[in-house]
């Protein structure tokens, strides 16, 4: 027998609440798995879709909602002739409630431009002009809507015909409602409008030549300004909510973790006071009881973060399998995450157990045999 | 075992030296000890005796260093025991202490009980188990190495209990009542162990008991009554009541 496995025999003491115990640590876990991987799944579906696309800048204004609010169309031409920009195109995005779909991305793209590019047509065909009022599907919004080419879409007030079906490489892209811009403009009474102007850059462009190039965007446009990829994400107001919620629902998910350990230990050290006074006449150390409970509670913490980030990657994958969430985010189950995650599940523990590892270290061994 | 070479000319060295020792409870509301003076020897067997609540057991708890004095110098070998730094120690290595109601862990087997005290000591762990074996060998209880203590008779926990205590090789055995739940049979095989532990590996031994009988085959009788040592010799008949 070691020490570590008298510890462990004395969790499985009482395997109910044990369990319990580690039912909730670990609900707590997977709450902290499935909304952080969800919110980081965002960002990294958006930089995944702009990477597909080709983009190297996109211009918008972001003090928004989850989608950038919108602005005139003809910044696009202010913006073209400055240094180091090969191509520009507009893009108008909305995020809309289709037929049974709650919420879908609905891109409408100036014909022509680049956005088009990457788009594998694997049926039908793509609009065959920017002013036919058709629409394509990515692959994933088609199996939302359970449409196919020849369907029709209903947008706001039109139902418009499905042309074809695309893979856009991105999950994002997958999941949108495809059609020209001047269409979804006209739908959407944005009439002129966009809110993502996208930028490549000539080859060979320097780092110190982009953020000049942002520096003057900003210039003309003061209200928004010119992103990479990856910030696209990080300054959408509406993801920094997201961000913040998903960890304060997170912290509190955590707090109600150690409050439920910590009561278990508690209650562990209550119920065997006597056994403790026994340990101490034989000639345990003060500090040793303290460590077999931390090792206790630690232990209690390890195992709760590894169901829990079971749980929570189950979880997530139920998500991303719902109607509501399908076709806009893929998870972001990373290692990082996962392992962070089990790291604050054993911390969780071993916090948990300080103040009855202490309390148990202070009692008298004679007081513990005869109570 | 550390025991002093005894001559005829030297007595043997002091292992305990109590001096006005007090205990009180509940804030001086209680006195369990007032002013008890004792010198235990090496090697010897003092049974300490005394009708119940006569302060016999908080005696031997403040030698065990489970509880401290109230007032008084206690000694242990020349060293103050409430003064000890490190009172686990002396309680894990110096003496082993058995009690009435065995104290044995419910959730562990016979075996593992004997090793719980060895976790203080520096044994690689299938040392730990091969010690734990030999001691419940030598206890006669090799056949229930693997039994939970509520498998066992009231005996059979007393000696898992006596095993364990030896568990680090103390000098000094403490024993409260270590008869007291057992029945005639049980209690003497637990006082023939013990006594031969007393003899073979020359533990000091200082057992507290109501029992006459078992006082009667020790070295030393010493009687306790409201908690002071109660000079004069030990009789089976009741002292007369103090006035």
């Amino acid at each position: 027998m070691t020490f570590l496995s008298m510890v462990a025999r004395n969790l499985l003491r009482r395997p109910v609440r044990t369990g319990l115990t580690l039912l909730g640590i670990s609900i707590g876990i997977a709450a902290v798995v499935a909304l952080v991987g969800m919110s980081r799944g965002y960002e990294k579906s958006i930089v995944k879709q702009l990477d597909a696309i080709g983009i190297d800048l996109v211009v918008s204004n972001m003090s928004g909602g989850i989608m950038p609010k919108v602005y005139d169309a003809s910044l696009e031409e202010k913006i073209a002739p400055l240094p180091n920009v090969a191509q520009t195109t507009s893009v108008l995005m909305q995020m809309m409630s289709i037929e049974d779909a709650p919420m879908m991305m609905v891109s409408g793209r100036a014909w022509g431009g680049f956005t088009w590019e990457k788009l594998r047509v694997i049926d039908g065909r793509l609009p065959a002009d920017g002013n036919e009022r058709a629409v394509v599907l990515g692959t994933l919004a088609a199996e939302v809507l359970k449409k196919k080419v020849g369907d029709t879409v209903q947008i706001e007030t039109e139902e418009l015909p499905v042309v074809g079906i695309v893979d856009g490489q991105a999950v994002v892209e997958n999941g949108a409602i495809i059609l020209s811009l001047p269409i979804l403009q006209e739908l959407t009474l944005n009439e002129g409008k966009v809110n993502f102007i996208d930028i490549r850059v000539t080859p060979g462009t320097t780092e110190a030549q982009m953020a000049a190039l942002s520096a003057r965007v900003k210039e003309i446009f003061p209200e928004g300004r010119a992103m990479v990829a990856d910030e696209v994400v990080g300054t959408s107001q509406g993801y920094r909510i997201m961000r913040a919620m998903s960890w304060s629902t997170s912290l509190l998910a955590i707090i109600v973790g150690v409050l439920g350990v910590m009561n278990t230990m508690l209650m562990t050290v209550f119920e065997r006071t006597h056994e403790i006074g026994v340990l101490l006449a034989v000639g345990w150390k003060k500090s040793r009881i303290m460590r077999m409970v931390l090792l206790e509670s630690a232990m209690l913490g390890l195992l709760g973060g590894i169901v829990g980030v079971a749980l929570g990657a189950l979880g997530l994958m139920i998500l991303k399998r719902t109607p509501t969430l399908r076709g806009l985010l893929e998870p972001d189950l990373g290692l990082p995450l996962l392992l962070t995650s089990v790291g604050i599940a054993l911390v969780v523990g071993i916090i948990s157990g300080l103040y009855p590892g202490w309390r148990s270290s202070r009692l008298s061994p004679s007081l513990a045999l005869h109570g | 075992m550390p025991s002093a070479t005894t001559t005829a000319t030297d007595p043997p060295a002091v292992v305990y030296d109590a001096r006005g020792l007090t205990k009180e409870f509940d804030g001086g509301q209680v006195a369990a000890l007032r002013g008890v003076d004792l010198t235990v020897r090496e090697g010897e067997f003092v049974a300490i005796i005394g009708p119940s609540g006569c302060g016999k057991s908080t005696l031997l708890q403040m030698l065990g260093a489970l509880d401290r004095p109230s007032s008084g110098t206690l000694t242990f070998r020349g060293r103050s025991l409430p003064g000890l730094a490190d009172a686990a120690a002396y309680r894990a290595r110096d003496i082993g202490f058995v009690f009435q109601a065995f104290h044995l862990l419910p959730t562990f087997t016979v075996l593992e009980n004997v090793q719980i005290p060895m976790f203080e000591g520096d044994l690689p762990r299938s040392q730990r188990r091969a010690r734990a074996a030999e001691l419940l060998e030598s206890v006669g209880l090799s056949h229930r190495l693997r039994h939970f203590p509520s498998q066992l008779s009231g005996g059979e926990r007393q000696r898992v209990a006596i095993a364990r205590s030896l568990a680090n090789r103390p000098g000094v055995l403490l024993a409260d009542e270590p008869t007291g739940n057992l029945d005639s049979a049980n209690a003497d095989q637990v006082l023939d162990l013990i006594l031969r532990l007393h003899r073979e590996l020359r533990m000091t031994l200082v057992l507290v008991t109501h029992d006459l009988g078992i006082a009667k085959r020790a070295t030393r009788i010493i009687r306790m009554k409201d908690g002071r040592v109660v000079d004069g010799p030990a009789t089976p008949t009741p002292t007369p009541a103090t006035p």
